[in-house]
């Protein structure tokens, strides 16, 4: 037992300077402090370039203009409705449109012959940018926060329905011959076997959509609004002042980043059976 | 004698192929006796999966039938117990639930099924991996979940498609035993399909050797082998006998000739 044992922690030893230093910064702590060490240091940069005359203050900003407007918008109360307001069109537009495309997606599982009827119209509009739909949008809906959903909507909603339409075509059969050859109905079958397999695939839609229901969301208060992220960058930008519209850019950053994780923590409690531990990461 | 349980009558059954249709099955029959424990050995490609398929009710021959204790039936869909290679556990249940999910399709009480499937996960020693998801467990305990789920449902005829061929032969050996135990516990009628003579003779009462496509039964063979262990199984003395005999069916050379 004891020669294993120094034998172990002699290997160890001279495993451990071949390592190297980058190692040791490879943790949750470290990675942290070099990801904020490189925002810091950008902004410095930036700053002292503007201080130096280096960089147009009148054409870039600069980060101390960015963050003077910043507290003055967060005083009025102009930065919260606007951001109130954005957040609230986009993640609506998520929510609707990928519930709305995401049951009709699972509904053509059903029928092979409606699914192989629309698929064509469906590959149709897909194929159109779908923000060229947008000044009609806005022409049906109006200029308030109801077109800016709508919009958001015809995002999101088309890329959730063919994501679970391809995810019911691809859930696995045999499971559901199992299922069948157990004397379950279609009924059965599809909330049994095909519903609980799509949800991984659904979920993956979250990320792409809660991006695009920003999109539509920014998109269409640039066409026509009165409030909004989308509307105070738009503004800010026509009458040159490029410290407003950089705090308004960092805000929709930081929401998205934030919607993200929160799409993160949904994943990890909705599919308990896909965690896997750490541990098994393979490192090459 | 005991008597016929399910009985399979002139089963065809052809596939549209690239050019000209297969036929897989021409004329297919053979007799399930109660508590039968029958394999189907043949070479690969025969049907015998297409069989299965049949009695579960996944396909339908184009002709032929089936009958069922001397009654005519479509199928015994919903009175079998269907085994594949893959284990087919549900990924996102738990052991636990995929062991009640033939409980549920039949709408017996949450509460009583529960008590069930636990008893017989602690009888197949599974205890304390109820709420474990399938990733987690090892290929031979999955395909123990599987046999599990099988048999609490109670089916009048387990369909076993080789059930362990994509596991080692010590789990394979092992599983063999839980299988051929739980048969005799249960009373359960078996219908093993198998590449693995060895495993054939050791399990079967009887063994069905099919001829290639289209298949037809090309020899039957009574095993009077009364070991309860498969592993005693091949150990005795009239085993190396009928597996040579099986070989030979299935023109394998077992003889190494030097020349």
């Amino acid at each position: 037992m004891s020669t294993i044992t120094i034998d172990k922690s002699a290997a160890e030893d001279r495993a451990k300077p071949a390592r190297g230093r980058l190692r040791s910064l490879d943790s949750a702590f470290g990675r942290g402090m070099l990801q904020v060490l490189a925002v810091v240091g950008f902004f410095v940069a930036w700053e002292l370039g503007v201080r130096a005359g280096w960089i147009s203050d009148f054409l870039v900003g600069a980060p101390s203009g960015i963050l003077k407007v910043t507290y003055d918008m967060a005083v009025s109360g102009q930065l919260w409705r606007d951001t109130w307001f954005t957040l609230m069109e986009a993640v609506l537009g998520f929510v609707i449109g990928t519930l709305f495309g995401s049951v009709a997606g699972l509904a053509l599982w059903y029928s092979v012959f409606v699914a192989r009827l629309v698929e064509p119209f469906i590959v149709a509009i897909n194929s159109v940018p779908k923000i060229a739909f947008a000044p009609i949008i806005i022409l049906w809906f109006g200029t308030g926060l109801l077109s800016k959903v709508m919009l958001a909507i015809s995002l999101t909603a088309i890329v959730a329905l063919i994501a679970a339409y391809q995810a019911a075509k691809d859930a696995d059969t045999d499971l559901q011959a199992l299922l069948y050859s157990m004397g379950a109905s279609k009924h059965r079958i599809f909330y049994r076997a095909v519903v609980p397999s799509t949800i991984p695939a659904i979920i993956a839609t979250f990320r792409i959509n809660i991006g695009f229901g920003l999109v539509g969301a920014v998109v269409g208060e640039f066409i026509s609004s009165q409030e909004g992220l989308g509307h105070l960058i738009y503004n800010a930008s026509s009458l040159y002042d490029l410290n407003t519209v950089w705090a308004g850019l960092f805000v929709l950053m930081l929401m998205g980043f934030i919607l993200y994780h929160v799409i993160d923590m949904i994943e990890r409690l909705a599919l308990p059976w896909k965690q896997t531990s750490t541990h098994a990461h393979l490192q090459v | 004698m005991t008597s016929v349980q399910l009985s399979v009558r002139n089963i065809r059954k052809s596939f549209p192929g690239k050019s000209t249709t297969v036929r897989v099955l021409d004329g297919l029959s053979f007799d399930i006796r109660e508590r039968d424990f029958i394999s189907i050995i043949g070479p690969s490609g025969c049907g015998k999966s297409t069989i299965f398929n049949i009695v579960a009710g996944l396909i339908s021959p184009d002709a032929g039938t089936l009958l069922h204790r001397n009654k005519e039936v479509q199928s015994l869909r919903g009175h079998v117990g269907y085994m594949m290679q893959k284990d087919l556990l549900f990924p996102w249940r738990t052991v636990l639930d995929n062991v009640l999910l033939g409980l549920e399709m039949r709408g017996v009480d949450r509460r009583e099924a529960v008590d069930r499937a636990r008893a017989q996960l602690s009888s197949f020693g599974l205890s304390g991996f109820e709420n474990a998801y399938p990733k987690t467990l090892s290929g031979g305990m999955r395909q123990r979940v599987a046999l599990i789920r099988t048999l609490i449902m109670d089916p009048d005829i387990l369909l076993l498609d080789e059930p362990f061929s994509a596991l080692d032969y010590q789990t394979r050996l092992y599983l063999e035993g839980v299988l051929k135990e739980a048969v005799e516990r249960f009373h359960k009628t078996v219908v093993l399909v198998t590449h693995d003579i060895d495993e054939a003779v050791a399990l079967s009462k009887r063994v069905v050797v099919l001829s290639g496509r289209p298949s037809r039964v090309k020899a039957e063979y009574e095993i009077d082998i009364n070991e309860l262990s498969p592993v005693a199984a091949r150990g005795n003395p009239r085993f190396s006998g009928y597996f040579h005999a099986l070989c030979g069916e299935l023109d394998i050379q077992t003889m190494a000739k030097a020349s």
